[in-house]
């Protein structure tokens, strides 16, 4: 007994290290699990308040920048009126369609913090349940993909980028629906990877990648990126491709989070079939 | 006799706000993430003991993380430079001991003194850091471009705020 008294008091610096670090570090690694509900992060409300202050004063540089981007879409969307269509024909016709029902809705937000440099990236939005926003919903912007709310509060959410290590996206080849898994390394945060591509797939570089729809996240079809190259080594199976992404993620100010109004239809029936499977 | 206290509760509140509103915002490529709150650590008095100097690394830590995402990264590895600064002064000790009235800053230790010291620390943090984040082996020579560029960095920043923020102790 005197002894582990002895013990305890010579070592106790470093037991209270190895306790505290194991603390953290279990902290850390919850952190990472975004499958939990219970973290703490830019969603809790004092931190939230501080830098929606910052994002008041700083929104301000950027403004030039996220005009000219709501400029695009606008530009984009104006050809779609029904002004900008010539009328080929005269007729009076009636629309009761019967045939589409809504499947996508999209809540916009404004990105008020964001990180580009770490292996996990992440944006704090400034919308959170109260305008409907649940956890697992994609999120889009003008230019393309961006990622995945993980985290919400009642007025803020946070959104993992598609620059993270632990997010894929489902994507495929615009001209041939070939499907595949989008990575990031870590590296370039304009690159993407896709690995374990076949070969006797048709790729040229400048093909393009769009996302593959039907994981109830995205629809189907939004900008994800070009191939800017195929790497291949000798004795592999198979090849990977690098993708430029179309999404600066440096200078992303406004974006959509996609609402589907089909998802928990979806996800029962998948769900029916893996228990039943089991 | 509460003045000290209350000095490095400001200092504290000061550099968690730097860090969290501003630092943590310098994004100029993947390579750079720059820290300067390792200085509220550094810049402790000599004679703090470890139990103190690791409580206050913990708070540090975790005010610091919530500003970010991934929450308890930035407290582990506060931890560890808390645990072994006492070793590393030890290891650095002038040939009469510290005079225990002055602090570890550039001012009042000198350029050479402060800047090993500081370095030493600095790198022990980021590495750390960059380790606990990234954890994959095939990605070690980016975890050692991360860490030295953002060494560099870091230590700009901490000589720059005890220029604007520190004056020499009165000796």
């Amino acid at each position: 007994m005197q002894n582990l008294f002895q013990f305890l008091k010579k070592f106790r610096n470093f037991l209270l290290f190895i306790i505290l670090q194991i603390f953290v570090l279990g902290l850390f690694i919850n952190s990472k699990d975004f499958h939990r509900s219970q973290m703490t992060n830019t969603s809790s409300s004092l931190v939230g308040w501080f830098i929606e202050k910052r994002y008041n004063i700083t929104k301000h540089f950027n403004l030039s920048a996220a005009n000219d981007s709501l400029v695009a879409a606008n530009a984009a969307l104006k050809e779609q009126l029904p002004d900008s269509f010539y009328p080929l024909q005269g007729s009076i016709f009636y629309v009761n369609d019967t045939l589409k029902k809504q499947q996508f809705q999209y809540i916009p937000a404004t990105v008020i913090n964001s990180s580009n440099n770490k292996i996990n990236n992440y944006y704090t939005l400034n919308q959170g349940s109260a305008q409907g926003i649940e956890i697992g919903m994609g999120v889009i912007s003008d230019n393309g993909v961006i990622g995945q709310i993980i985290d919400v509060s009642e007025y803020y959410s946070i959104v993992m980028t598609v620059l993270s290590d632990d997010i894929k996206v489902n994507v495929k080849l615009a001209k041939n629906n070939e499907y595949w898994l989008l990575n990031w390394n870590g590296k370039d945060s304009e690159i993407g990877q896709i690995e374990d591509v076949k070969r006797d797939v048709p790729l040229t570089v400048g093909d393009r990648v769009i996302t593959r729809g039907g994981d109830t996240q995205f629809p189907e079809g939004i900008a994800v990126g070009t191939i800017d190259e195929i790497v291949s080594e000798d004795g592999d199976q198979t090849i990977s491709l690098n993708i430029k992404l179309d999404v600066n993620y440096n200078a992303v100010y406004h974006v959509y989070v996609v609402k589907n109004l089909m998802r928990q239809q979806q996800l029962e029936i998948e769900e029916r079939i893996l228990s039943e499977d089991q | 006799m509460n003045s000290p206290w209350i000095k490095y509760s400001a200092y504290f509140v000061l550099i968690v706000l730097i860090q969290g509103l501003v630092i943590q915002n310098i994004q100029i490529n993947e390579y750079l993430n720059p820290m300067i709150y390792p200085v509220m650590i550094l810049l402790l008095p000599f004679e703090l003991n470890v139990i103190a100097t690791l409580l206050v690394a913990l708070i540090l830590g975790l005010s610091v993380d919530a500003f970010g995402n991934g929450f308890g990264l930035n407290a582990s590895a506060t931890l560890v430079i808390a645990y072994l600064r006492p070793s590393l002064l030890k290891l650095i000790k002038p040939r009469d001991g510290y005079d225990t009235t002055l602090l570890p800053t550039i001012h009042d230790m000198g350029k050479l003194w402060f800047l090993s010291y500081a370095t030493s620390l600095l790198f022990i943090h980021h590495l750390w850091f960059f380790t606990v984040e990234i954890f994959r082996f095939d990605l070690f020579f980016l975890i050692l471009t991360k860490t030295l560029s953002s060494v560099v960095f870091s230590l700009l920043l901490i000589v720059l705020f005890q220029y604007i923020f520190y004056k020499p102790s009165k000796k």
